[in-house]
């Protein structure tokens, strides 16, 4: 490798090490607080070094890529491949990059195999990028999963053309590629016909005698692997007669190997328990009875991906049955174990170190945010997802809480003076007089911590952490506010707190800003979006002046509700304000600080 | 004798109006009827009394039903006005109360414009009634497209149709001139009034079937039109009087029809004037058809088919009724047409022409492209491949609703639903013609253009050099952005067409040069074209791109087709 490849490497895993607050050993606050803005200039001076390596190494790399020799190509290749590990997600966009070239490359050179490589490999690049948006289907993610899926159909297109081309290696491209379509294809009964069609070709001797060397029995057992993993996205009724024959089968092959094993890979042995009450071979007294043994047996501090299907994946199906069957006979004694999961997987998550932040861990996360059955008995999404954003993203949670601290200023002197701003906000509907500034003030404050919510589940700041964002990854990270309104207004703990994920990006005259099918007018809950939205700038933007933030509000007329920013021509209000921009971050280190002392205790 | 009168004077009185007057002599009004002890009727050339009665007795039943009809006309008109008046009222009042919210004052003048629509088409009714009444209803005669016409009227049917759940069955058939001559709008008036009818008289998840085909007597071609549903249908009672102003059926099913009750007057009206004629069978339960033949003149349509020989077209449809129409449309046209019948299909055959050297000239995207993308994402992504495919959208889409989005997908051209032959093989001439020739680097013709390639890389510019040769375009070179200023300093005004630009370069990089270049004080540095030819693919480097002043940014290593794309821009 080169020494700049070698040098971005160490920077990122220095920077994902640095960003655990978490780990910080300090005794004291200020040491700790020291510390942590050490780390803070730490990753930034090493995020600078990036944005050098890579514009003064990588990219004249690039810039020059049809007369690099063949070394080289496998030196950036290789550069690559360590970037996305499969596991630590590096940099999964610098991949892309990589291989777009390459794949561009190999079209100009028009070299086959080379151009069937780069599919398969931009096309796994592609997957991993579209785990951002996991659960986030919609005509605005559409896209980015189609393109996906006709990466992999083209690379797998030349099965066409199997007897024809030589090397053993292109072969396998081919055959993964067009497994792999199923991964990134929305259409669900798609996946279990595509997941067919590879059992087909896995196990089709004119395939195999094509290329005896490819590891096809390693392949037969992925695509059953694969087609197992669809009873997740087919509810019972959703599955045709041979639908439910080709999973249940599926499932039996991987259970085997696991079914006598001491310490069985749970992510194999469960599917197959899970079909057999799908096809009624057992019944939800026994599954459920099986569940609660796993979960219960499982230890707290193991973190691979058996150990987290246990403590994690496990309560959520849990939960997904016990919503399935609301009318159950002693539901009382299976929520009652639920909420005992749920805090021990919220435990598990929150003393998760930080060299297993990768994304095996996003994946476990959003698959909490996405299917945390909130009901009674249980804690709400509220206080677990609360409780999980300062660990999650430490550095959005201080930033939100200082979004909060303005909103909550804002809106309690909107309300001095026009109580009627906040006439048809949703939560001040049946507050009493009195207590409605208060109740006001609290929830501008929640709004504030769960303004962008959307981007814990994203995991796009990682990246930025790191380096610019690429044009798809800016798309992407835009993408965050649909992200959170969904997994907020699904729960009635947090609905009230959706629109403003959703809107706090739109400008207040809807001429700009994202996303764009936001309707301001429509939404009871404009008043607090605006609030947040006027707070989201000024926390952004200020640096140590408030002057040149008002000139600016000034300047982009329909950015902001002018209702709330001729506050802003109250000089006393103003200074108020600035006291928060100044001191409320600190506020919330001392919160992160107290958080890990009571954790570590 | 002093005598006493009914008057019927048309105005829609709730009853007639008594007079008692002696010597009266009635000028305007529509019917006097006597009613005195005598019972004398004042109405020349009667000769039996009795008959005279009877034929009375019916008129001023008539009468009394036109009048209760226009009661309910004036009745439901004064309703149908004031609402959307009251709404037009009601909004702008809440705008100006909230006048400082500009979303709210645009939600209010949103709601304004739908009223006032809605208010102009009710007096749009009403004064075509009075126009045709009076004769002054002139019919235009010009030449149309007959798929354009129907594609319109599915437009405007449709929404309607899918609001209330109707299964809607469109078939064309035995079309023989696509070409026709007459008043288009007001043939779309009459089947549009028709087709709404049957969805509103239809409860929801109804059946509708419209048949159109033409037939041919000597220099006419009648256009024939049937509607059918499976709604409440009329009674025989109301069968007779369907013709007549202000009526509007009645149902206990269909609690509130909108309408003004002229629609059928001014179809039959329109129907007769243009010597045409309508026929209606209907029962109540058993649903209604309606048909029309309206006689048309025809146009020879020539077909440009010289651009379709030997081309090879990719034809992505599911549908397998349309594949047949495509297939009858493109037989003998001297094209190779190949079917798919999904993106993922379509993405695979671009591959597999590729691995065969070979490449489709044309793609068409149908109706239905199966379930793994939408007609956009398709596009874009093959697009995305090969720029200079020309991607052509048959659809039953009005095409001023997705240009927008279309046309950033790459869809550059656009054939309604329903199709027909020559208009297909011209259609699809038309994008032959604007498109690539069988080379995509020989496509794109420069000649008598100047390109100015600044780049330091030396395989690099051969590489753009050797691509860009082939397109007969003058090409200078530098090798810093320093060299490029004083080049483009020394050049006359005009000379260069575009200049593409490396931006990371010794000496001087490609923002700086592009700012330089601007910043001259000649004519041509604000127009002539800059492309940004680089690997540095950051969102912040591609806006740094736009705001040194370059008009595209390329990514680097270059792709042939993406450049060729670009250059076709110039």
């Amino acid at each position: 490798m080169q020494p700049y490849q070698e040098r971005y490497i160490a920077n990122c895993k220095e920077i994902a090490a640095r960003s655990d607050l978490f780990a910080l050993n300090a005794d004291t606050f200020p040491e700790w607080l020291e510390e942590s803005c050490q780390a803070e200039e730490r990753m930034q001076e090493l995020r600078e070094e990036n944005m050098r390596l890579l514009h003064d190494e990588f990219f004249p790399v690039l810039d020059t890529l049809p007369s690099l020799s063949s070394e080289e190509i496998e030196e950036l290749d290789a550069f690559g491949d360590i970037l996305m590990d499969w596991k630590t997600n590096l940099d999964c966009g610098l991949y892309i990059t990589i291989h777009e070239a390459l794949l561009s490359l190999a079209r100009i050179r028009k070299d086959r195999s080379a151009i069937i490589r780069e599919l398969y490999k931009l096309g796994m690049g592609l997957y991993y990028q579209d785990r951002m948006i996991q659960g986030l289907e919609s005509e605005h993610t559409q896209p980015y999963y189609f393109r996906n899926e006709m990466v992999f159909t083209e690379a797998g297109s030349y099965l066409r053309f199997f007897e024809e081309i030589e090397d053993e290696a292109t072969k396998g491209y081919i055959i993964r590629a067009l497994a792999n379509i199923a991964i990134c294809t929305v259409d669900r009964h798609r996946r279990v016909a595509v997941s067919a069609r590879t059992l087909q070709i896995t196990q089709d001797e004119y395939y195999r005698k094509q290329a005896p060397g490819l590891p096809w029995d390693t392949y037969l057992q992925r695509a059953h692997q694969q087609m197992s993993s669809n009873r997740n996205t087919l509810s019972r009724g959703d599955m045709t007669p041979s639908e439910l024959a080709l999973i249940l089968e599926s499932c039996q092959v991987v259970f085997q190997p696991e079914k006598d094993n001491k310490d069985p890979n749970l992510r194999w042995l469960w599917p197959y328990y899970e079909m057999e009450y799908t096809c009624g071979f057992t019944d939800l007294k026994t599954t459920l009875q099986r569940m609660e043994d796993l979960i219960a047996s499982a230890p707290a501090d193991r973190y691979d991906y058996s150990g987290l299907y246990a403590t994690v994946q496990l309560p959520i199906y849990y939960g997904r049955l016990l919503k399935a069957n609301q009318n159950m006979p002693d539901r009382a004694r299976y929520i009652s174990f639920l909420k005992k999961a749920y805090q021990r997987m919220t435990k598990v998550l929150f003393a998760i170190p930080a060299e297993n932040f990768d994304d095996l861990f996003a994946y476990f996360v959003t698959l909490v945010f996405s299917d945390y059955y909130e009901t009674e008995g249980v804690p709400t999404y509220r206080e677990i997802t609360s409780a999980l954003i300062p660990k999650l993203n430490t550095e959005l949670y201080i930033r939100s809480y200082v979004v909060g601290e303005l909103a909550a200023c804002l809106s309690e002197r909107v309300y001095d003076r026009d109580p009627s701003f906040f006439a048809e906000l949703p939560p001040l509907q049946d507050i009493p007089a009195e207590k409605k500034k208060e109740t006001l003030s609290a929830y501008a404050r929640n709004c504030g911590l769960y303004h962008d919510f959307g981007l814990i589940k994203l995991k796009i700041e990682s990246v930025e952490r790191q380096r610019d964002l690429f044009q798809t990854e800016s798309d992407i990270y835009r993408l965050h506010t649909f992200s959170g309104h969904d997994d907020l207004c699904s729960r009635a703990s947090t609905k009230d707190y959706a629109d403003i994920a959703l809107g706090h990006h739109r400008w207040y005259s809807e001429g700009d800003g994202y996303p764009e099918g936001y309707r301001r007018n429509e939404s009871p809950w404009r008043a607090m979006t605006d609030c947040i939205a006027l707070s989201v700038f000024l926390q952004e933007e200020y640096q140590g002046d408030l002057k040149p933030l008002l000139e600016e509000i000034d300047r982009d007329k329909g950015r902001f509700s002018p209702l709330l920013t001729s506050y802003l021509s109250d000089r006393k209000f103003c200074e108020e304000l600035e006291t928060i921009l100044t001191h409320a971050a600190e506020e919330a280190y001392i919160h992160i600080w107290n958080i890990k002392n009571e954790k570590a205790s | 004798m002093a005598r006493e009168y009914a008057v019927y004077d048309g105005h829609g009185t709730d009853a007639p109006i008594l007079y008692q007057t002696e010597g009266f002599e009635p000028t305007e009004v529509t019917a006097v009827i006597d009613l005195s002890e005598e019972k004398q009727l004042r109405i020349s050339g009667s000769d039996s009394m009795q008959d005279l009665n009877e034929e009375l007795i019916l008129q001023l039943k008539e009468m009394e039903n036109a009048g209760k009809a226009k009661d309910a006309f004036l009745s439901n008109m004064s309703h149908d006005i004031r609402t959307p008046m009251n709404a037009i009222i009601g909004m702008t009042a809440l705008a100006r109360k909230h006048i400082d919210e500009k979303a709210r004052v645009l939600d209010s003048l949103n709601k304004i414009e739908t009223a006032s629509a809605h208010l102009l088409s009710l007096i749009n009714e009403v004064l075509d009634m009075s126009r045709i009444d009076s004769g002054r209803l002139a019919l235009a005669e010009e030449a149309f497209s007959l798929s354009d016409l129907l594609h319109d009227i599915l437009t405007i049917v449709r929404p309607q149709m899918q609001q209330k759940g109707h299964q809607f069955s469109f078939d064309v058939r035995d079309i023989s001139y696509e070409s026709l001559v007459g008043d288009t709008l007001r043939l779309r008036q009459i089947y549009v009034n028709i087709i709404n009818n049957a969805v509103k008289y239809t409860e929801a998840n109804g059946e509708i079937t419209v048949k159109v085909s033409e037939s041919t007597e000597g220099e006419r071609c009648w256009l024939n039109f049937l509607c059918r549903d499976n709604g409440i249908g009329m009674t025989a009672e109301f069968l007779e009087k369907i013709f007549e102003p202000f009526e509007r059926a009645n149902s206990t099913t269909i609690s509130r029809i909108e309408g003004t009750g002229l629609g059928m007057s001014i179809v039959k009206r329109l129907v007769e004037a243009m010597s045409g004629s309508i026929h209606i069978d209907s029962a109540p339960g058993k649903g209604t058809a309606v048909e029309i033949r309206i006689p048309l003149r025809y146009e020879h349509l020539e077909v440009h088919s010289e651009e379709l020989q030997g081309k090879r077209v990719l034809i992505v449809e599911a549908d397998e009724e349309l594949r047949d129409d495509y297939r009858r449309c493109l037989k003998d046209a001297g094209l190779h047409a190949v079917f798919v019948s999904s993106a993922s299909e379509a993405v695979a055959q671009q591959a597999e022409d590729e691995f065969r050297d070979q490449h489709a000239d044309a793609v068409i995207i149908g109706h239905d492209i199966g379930k793994d993308g939408s007609i956009y994402d398709l596009a874009s992504y093959l697009h995305q491949r090969d720029p200079q495919l020309p991607i052509i959208l048959i659809s039953d889409d009005n095409w001023e609703d997705i240009e927008y989005k279309a046309n950033h997908s790459g869809i550059e051209y656009f054939l309604p639903i329903p199709f027909f032959r020559k208009s297909l093989l011209n259609g699809l001439s038309e994008a032959l013609r604007g498109a690539r020739g069988s080379d995509p680097l020989t496509s794109v013709d420069l000649h008598g253009k100047h390109i100015l390639l600044v780049e330091d890389n030396l395989i690099n510019r051969e590489i753009a050099r050797e691509i860009l040769s082939s397109t007969h375009a003058e090409i200078d070179t530098a090798e810093d952005g320093k060299i490029a200023l004083e080049k483009f300093k020394d050049s006359v005004e005009d000379y260069y067409d575009l200049i593409l630009m490396d931006i990371q370069m010794p000496v001087m990089d490609g923002y700086e040069a592009s700012k330089a270049i601007r910043a001259l004080d000649r004519k041509d540095a604000s127009t002539v074209k800059i492309f940004a030819m680089t690997a540095n693919a950051f969102a912040e480097d591609i806006a740094k791109a736009y705001q040194a002043g370059m008009n595209e940014h390329l990514a680097k290593p270059v792709d042939i087709a993406k450049l060729m794309q670009a250059l076709r821009r110039i």
